[in-house]
């Protein structure tokens, strides 16, 4: 099992915002956020999934041994959130994978990688 | 306001996009994961080059009249050929696979086909994306 945990912050989320040019408001100001029901900012799901893959990199031996992987954002994770990226190996080439938040509750699910 | 939107832009086709993997954005990127950019490009920079570079097609397209403040990444697939290297450029073409709506939520499914210079396959992302009434 290779884990990371991560306590997501409003800096992070702002980097990842200008270095993936997604730059949707919900994910950098929090009145434009709460306009449209949510509880203020989130993360991209893209931002949990590229740390996701960072620990798949590490299971899979390397990043470009990756071919394919999938998340299914199941949770919004807010600044504070603290969340455990694992993934295990439970086939050869095969990866399951997790993100869980600092109550217990999935926030990614279903997730799976393959590596060559 | 016309009902064609509402019932889907299915099967419809982007033109095609080039992208320039550049080194400083493919570092800022590296960073703000918490990837070494030592190790290459980041396998989900495919979120740019490949999602990306493609994703504003469809959210600017008048007739998907896709609600981006209602907007939700549901699910995201990426699967590689290879994975490009900096200072290439690569070429990515979007779809809209599918166009559903129930218990009334709408769900469009968006694939991109990423190849190299000479045209041979990169990358495919598959999102999911719901629109909330």
């Amino acid at each position: 099992m290779t884990e990371k945990r991560v306590t997501f912050t409003t800096d992070q989320i702002t980097s990842y915002a200008e270095a993936s040019g997604d730059r949707n408001p919900i994910h950098l100001d929090g009145e434009f956020a709460k306009s449209v029901g949510l509880p203020g900012v989130i993360a991209h799901g893209m931002l949990q999934m590229g740390l996701m893959a960072t620990v798949a990199a590490d299971a899979a031996g390397g990043p470009e041994r990756l071919r394919r992987l999938y998340c299914r954002f199941a949770g919004m994770v807010e600044p504070g959130d603290t969340v455990t990226f694992a993934a295990e190996t439970t086939a050869p080439g095969r990866l399951v994978l997790s993100a869980t938040n600092q109550r217990g509750e999935a926030v990614l699910t279903k997730s799976s990688a393959e590596f060559a | 306001m016309s009902e064609a939107g509402a019932t889907g832009v299915a099967g419809r086709t982007y033109p095609p996009v080039a992208f320039e993997i550049d080194g400083e954005r493919v570092a800022a990127f590296a960073r703000a994961i918490g990837a070494d950019a030592a190790d290459g490009v980041p396998p989900t920079f495919a979120a740019v080059y490949s999602l990306g570079a493609t994703a504003p097609q469809l959210f600017g397209d008048e007739e998907a009249a896709v609600d981006f403040a209602k907007l939700l990444h549901a699910d995201q697939e990426f699967a590689w050929e290879r994975h490009p290297r900096v200072g290439e450029t690569v070429t990515s073409r979007g779809r809209v696979v599918s166009d559903t709506s129930r218990r009334g939520m709408r769900f469009l499914t968006f694939e991109t086909e990423t190849a190299g210079a000479d045209g041979s396959p990169v990358c495919r992302s598959r999102a999911l994306f719901v629109i909330r009434s």
